[in-house]
């Protein structure tokens, strides 16, 4: 008796197995703000496809928060200050509670990090629009070289009518870029508080996010 | 030990399915969006055109994929966790019932740990070495099981719990196999 229930406090202890679904997301979304946010450039097509893909991958996540297991579903880690402060406590006195997912400071991040790249996406599609380019459309125009525009006088034209939305996209992009330096801090920050609680309870908590299974203390 | 060892094989057998669905996902997801932002294009574009009207339905049909995808992806996993907990149970209702007939045949503590390792495939210098104890200490505890359980040798030992086995549901089965039921 005795037994069994060491061993269910060191599985609780051990954090949650993640399924293919929340790793895939994971992953894919943190390569994608890796690479758009430190490789390619703004208004370069990789950019913009890249920035799709991260959205579709949020989507998905988003789809998962409600149809999937237990661990991943936003009910299981609703974001709330008080129990953060809780939480903040804990490390400070050195207390080690288990959480069945996100641990209360990490669901915080993890919505604030799909919050803030919500906002990075969503001003990316207002400055760039869909992710094919139509022929004689303003934002293709932006990222093909002045030489090619020239030839193409329809499209030239094209631009000079968008002068006067200049401002809102200068706007646009303010946002665009401070809400991606924010991603990339925030990104930053993640890593640090994963180290963190991994180094608290002794166990690595990276591995279950890249192959599924819980590791041993 | 071996008991972990069963489960990480099992796990590792039943990831498989689930991590290529979870893929197949992924990857309808991303037609979805890349589809539905064509269609956007296309109507902010020209307006409602057959074209437009056409990829608006292969969108929407995509995006309930997704979403029908999703729940099915739920169930794999579910099930798959099932598997897991059943074969736990399994194992949980085996020591269960040698437990049960330990306490039955009135062993003795000692006694009860010579059995285990017996059945466990433990040889009685092995038994000796683990428990720290003579060997001649070792046979005298074995011989007592034995004739405590009315078997002959650790042969018969071993077959009246296998025989309990296969003859029907364990005690702890029953109760496991009730267990996913109740739940979903």
């Amino acid at each position: 008796m005795a037994g069994a229930q060491t061993d269910e406090a060191a599985e609780a202890v051990r954090g949650p197995a993640w399924d293919p679904v929340v790793r895939l997301t994971h992953w894919g979304i943190a390569a994608a703000v890796l690479l758009n946010g430190l490789l390619t450039e703004g208004g370069e097509a990789a950019h913009v496809w890249i920035g799709w893909a991260a959205f579709a991958l949020l989507a998905l996540r988003v789809v998962w928060g409600f149809a999937g297991p237990e661990e991943a579903r936003f009910s299981a880690f609703p974001p709330s200050l008080s129990a953060a402060r809780g939480h903040v406590s804990d490390v400070l006195a050195g207390r080690r509670r288990t959480h069945r997912s996100h641990d209360p400071l990490g669901a915080l991040m993890t919505y604030a990090l799909w919050s803030v790249l919500a906002v990075v996406v969503a001003t990316g599609i207002a400055m760039e629009g869909g992710p094919f380019p139509e022929p004689g459309e303003a934002a293709s125009v932006a990222f093909v070289s002045a030489a090619t525009a020239d030839e193409v006088g329809e499209e030239a034209d094209d631009d000079h009518d968008e002068a006067g939305e200049g401002e809102e996209d200068e706007a646009l992009e303010e946002v665009h870029e401070a809400a991606a330096n924010l991603l990339l801090i925030l990104a930053a920050l993640h890593v640090a508080g994963v180290a963190l609680e991994s180094r608290r309870f002794g166990v690595n908590l990276v591995g279950p996010m890249i192959d599924g299974r819980r590791r041993g203390p | 030990m071996s008991r972990r060892a069963v489960r990480a094989a099992g796990r590792a057998g039943a990831s498989g399915r689930p991590f290529a669905l979870a893929a197949l996902l992924v990857v309808q997801t991303l037609c979805a969006v890349f589809f539905a932002a064509d269609v956007a294009a296309d109507l902010s574009w020209n307006g409602l055109t057959l074209h437009a009207g056409f990829e608006a339905v292969v969108a929407l049909a995509l995006a309930v994929g997704v979403a029908l995808g999703a729940v099915e992806m739920r169930r794999t996993l579910e099930r798959s966790r099932r598997a897991d907990a059943a074969a736990q149970a399994a194992s949980g209702a085996f020591a269960a019932l040698m437990e049960e007939r330990f306490e039955a045949w009135g062993l003795t503590p000692a006694e009860a740990e010579v059995a285990l390792f017996a059945l466990k495939g433990l040889d009685v210098a092995e038994i000796a070495a683990v428990r720290g104890a003579a060997a001649g200490t070792v046979r005298a505890q074995l011989a007592k099981v034995y004739a405590k359980a009315g078997v002959s040798g650790r042969g018969q030992l071993v077959s009246s719990f296998i025989e309990a086995l296969l003859d029907g549901p364990l005690p702890g089965a029953r109760r496991a196999a009730g267990r996913p039921e109740a739940a979903g």
